[in-house]
């Protein structure tokens, strides 16, 4: 996959993250990618997704959330886009690791772990839409 | 012992004298943790308050699964229990190390070492 752009779309609701975890197995073998590097993919997109779908809306409404992923000699780059309120994980409080999790943000722990797992992350508002892009190296395996 | 069976994820529990032993295969997500909190939660209320949760087989783990772990890790602490992990594969452990919980759960590399814990 040389430039070419693969997009799923996920419906706001957690039972979604099967669908996610599917696709990235066949991301896996086309791109001959290490279990460790799509673990660490499906991770970061579940964390984002989770808060998305628990957090993201005020309505009762079925929300569409698209993801974009292409290769760039190695490097992933991972789109997220919905149409939720806008939340940037990117300054999302750190959480405190020292006290106990009840008193930590709500969803701060997952963007901890997304934060310290991608190499970059940038953060946009588009009009309506949370932008999220997500970079990863990949390593030879 | 029982085999709790699920699409993504299988728990498996065990006894050892008056310790549990879970063996978790598959993943434990947003979808699977809930069920993994309920039978932890009947092991506490059928008298259980030590446990150790093997990874060996477990090939993904993401914050809600961290969440139900730190959960119980409290209870047990509470009815003067404890919680051990073992057996994690390099990159989940890293997501426990992240996430600050070596600090204060014990993981171990394997489930005879965490035995030896208790």
């Amino acid at each position: 996959m040389n430039e070419g752009k693969i997009s799923f779309e996920f419906r706001s609701n957690l039972s979604e993250l099967d669908k996610l975890h599917r696709n990235l197995e066949e991301l896996r073998k086309s791109l001959g990618m290490s279990k460790k590097a799509i673990f660490q993919i499906n991770l970061a997109i579940e964390e984002v997704l989770s808060n998305i779908i628990l957090y993201g809306y005020t309505d009762k409404a079925e929300h569409l959330i698209k993801i974009t992923i292409w290769d760039q000699n190695r490097t992933l780059n991972i789109r997220i886009e919905d149409d939720g309120i806008p939340f940037n994980p990117v300054e999302a409080k750190v959480p405190d690791l020292e006290c106990s999790l009840e008193e930590r943000q709500i969803g701060g722990l997952g963007c901890h772990i997304m934060r310290s797992l991608m190499d970059d992350i940038v953060y946009k508002r588009r009009g309506n839409k949370n932008v999220l892009t997500m970079k990863k190296t990949i390593e030879d395996t | 012992m029982h085999v709790l069976g699920g699409e993504e994820m299988e728990i498996i529990e065990k006894r050892q004298d008056d310790i549990s032993i879970f063996k978790l295969n598959g993943r434990l997500d947003s979808n699977t943790s809930p069920r993994f909190e309920e039978k932890i939660l009947e092991a506490i209320k059928n008298g259980s308050n030590k446990m150790i949760i093997d990874f060996e087989a477990l090939d993904y783990v993401s914050s809600a699964g961290l969440r139900v772990i730190n959960k119980t890790t409290k209870q047990l602490k509470h009815i003067e229990g404890m919680l051990i992990l073992c057996s994690m594969q390099d990159y989940i452990k890293e997501v426990f190390t992240i996430a600050g919980f070596d600090s204060f759960l014990p993981i171990v590399s394997t489930c005879d070492e965490a035995l030896m814990k208790f």
